[in-house]
């Protein structure tokens, strides 16, 4: 439905497509340079400093850390999400928004003061840095997200055939997990999805609870904060790859989450 | 169900939530009492009170800057980004479906991709050697390259971009609850569609630019990574002086004080903004 008033958003918002992809078409093609320098368009089309990644201990150990602890707290968090969930819909008691309100106020508070929070603690009670205090900032920075979700998602499923299935005999935790589980599970799982990138990506406030070994965030932080050769922009475009491949896929069902404002 | 059954059930399923919850407001406090002990140098930590920390900060105008230049620098961002956002949101908005789903995927693309490596790109991008600056030399517009990393144009310049995605779903989520016919009905009474896009359309998706602004606003104020690698130290903001304080002084009272200080500034401004909004939101 263009009409002629609308040509000039239609030219600006083709430029500002152009705006947002060039970066990251840019990084891939950096990445592909046969040379040590960061040029685009390369000069050349060489898989070299992919191949050199392999070498380089200190980002693939970062990669691992990072992968253990968005697996590991997206775990943890949607069950505590789902548990949120299953109290605050299910069951009648005073105070479920201010319940709600608590879970998600890490929030509203800066990436930086939680991870400030968190070094004064860890180092007050003399835990040093490990995995277990980044998992746990990890699950503090997800639980909002993955509990928002789930609460909307049981909040707005229909209970009737939950008790229809309970009317039949079924106890209400096997109606739950049996009938109204399936059907809300798109919610849970856009909701692990979410609490995954959340904690995978983290920076501001992990950075301060790293010890000797990295996070990726972190690593690639610091490599292209000294170095300027393409491998950082080798790693990014392989860690880009699957974000791209589960977008082009998944593309309707994630547009519709994204624009209805669900998450 | 019984008395048992009802109390009982609910604290059980919200007992790890109140956990890590409970974890959470633990650290909250013990930066609160740490930004008040005095600091006995690097690493040690005093036991008494003293407010020391809080003069030291609000006393000189060199850490004041930091805060000051936050606060302007996530001002007009903001600013610019929701401009641009909007215009996005509305091409969106208008657009057929297969162009729908292109943008959709590009800024869930963005949106999925770690802000260090968004603004890693960014870099490649405005960087002396980089693409902007080549295709303008090569096309004789400028003669020297221009120097956007390291400068505040070019921190700028990444947060709009970095942020962009945020400020469009939200907008594009208000344009699309719209009902058609609110248009048409104001087009057949007469108004121009200037004035259709000014007095209805806007207006309309006020709760869309609210929701984007404060998100945005409270994302720029607080951005570590933008500077960090765009402004390689030239353009640090209030996150950065956090950090190394922190990380390279040690001085862990300061820094509790500094990060107390952006948690009110952040949260009074988001108080503001959208008490504002909520004046200028038209009553349903």
């Amino acid at each position: 439905m263009w009409r002629r008033k609308h040509i000039g958003v239609k030219i600006a918002g083709y430029v500002l497509l152009l705006l947002l992809a060039i970066p990251l078409i840019v990084l891939v093609g950096v990445s592909l340079n046969p040379g040590v320098e960061q040029i685009f368009p390369p000069q050349g089309i060489s898989l070299r400093w992919y191949y050199n990644l392999a070498n380089r201990s200190g980002f693939i150990g970062a990669l691992q850390l990072t992968l253990i602890l968005a697996v590991g707290s997206t775990i943890v968090s949607t069950t505590i999400g789902l548990l949120v969930g299953i109290a605050l819909t299910r069951f009648e008691f005073w105070g479920k928004d201010l319940i709600l309100t608590l879970i998600l106020s890490p929030l509203i508070v800066p990436q930086v003061v939680v991870g400030m929070a968190f070094l004064v603690t860890l180092s007050g009670l003399g835990v040093v840095s490990s995995l277990l205090s980044l998992s746990l900032l990890h699950c503090v920075i997800t639980l909002p997200f993955t509990a928002r979700a789930v609460v909307s998602a049981l909040a707005t499923s229909s209970r009737s055939l939950e008790e229809a299935a309970q009317s039949l005999g079924a106890t209400p935790a096997r109606a739950f997990l049996s009938v109204t589980l399936p059907i809300v599970s798109p919610g849970v799982i856009a909701a692990a999805i979410f609490a995954f990138v959340t904690s995978f990506e983290n920076f501001t406030a992990s950075q301060f609870l790293v010890w000797d070994r990295t996070t990726l965030p972190v690593e690639l932080y610091n490599y292209v904060q000294t170095e300027s050769d393409p491998p950082a922009a080798a790693l990014s475009s392989l860690i880009l790859l699957p974000v791209v491949l589960f977008v082009v896929v998944f593309n309707r069902f994630i547009a519709q989450h994204m624009f209805s404002g669900r998450l | 169900m019984g008395i048992g059954q009802r109390l009982g059930w609910p604290l059980l399923f919200l007992l790890p939530a109140a956990i890590v919850i409970g974890f959470f407001f633990f650290t909250m406090s013990i930066m609160v009492r740490i930004s008040v002990a005095p600091n006995l140098g690097p690493a040690q930590i005093g036991d008494g009170f003293t407010s020391d920390n809080y003069i030291q900060f609000f006393g000189s105008t060199f850490y004041l800057g930091y805060l000051f230049r936050s606060l302007w620098l996530a001002a007009y961002c903001t600013l610019i980004t929701a401009v641009l956002g909007y215009t996005l949101a509305y091409f969106i908005h208008r657009s057929g479906r297969r162009t729908r789903v292109l943008v959709g995927a590009l800024l869930v693309i963005q949106f999925f991709t770690a802000y260090v490596i968004r603004t890693y790109a960014v870099m490649l991008v405005i960087g002396k050697t980089g693409i902007l600056n080549r295709s303008l030399l090569g096309a004789g517009i400028i003669e020297r390259p221009l120097a956007l990393l390291f400068t505040e144009t070019g921190v700028a310049i990444g947060m709009i971009l970095v942020s962009l995605p945020f400020m469009v779903f939200p907008i594009v989520a208000s344009l699309q609850s719209i009902p058609p016919n609110v248009e048409m009905a104001a087009a057949s009474l007469g108004a121009s569609n200037t004035r259709i896009f000014w007095t209805v359309i806007v207006p309309l998706t006020m709760p869309g630019i609210a929701a984007g602004i404060v998100v945005v606003y409270l994302f720029e104020l607080t951005s570590y990574i933008v500077p960090g690698v765009l402004g390689g130290g030239y353009v640090d903001m209030i996150a950065n002086l956090i950090y190394a304080k922190a990380m390279q002084s040690f001085d862990h009272p300061f820094a509790a004080a500094a990060a107390m200080v952006t948690l009110l500034v952040s949260g009074l401004t988001v108080y503001l903004l959208q008490k504002f909004f909520r004046l200028v939101t038209p009553r349903t």
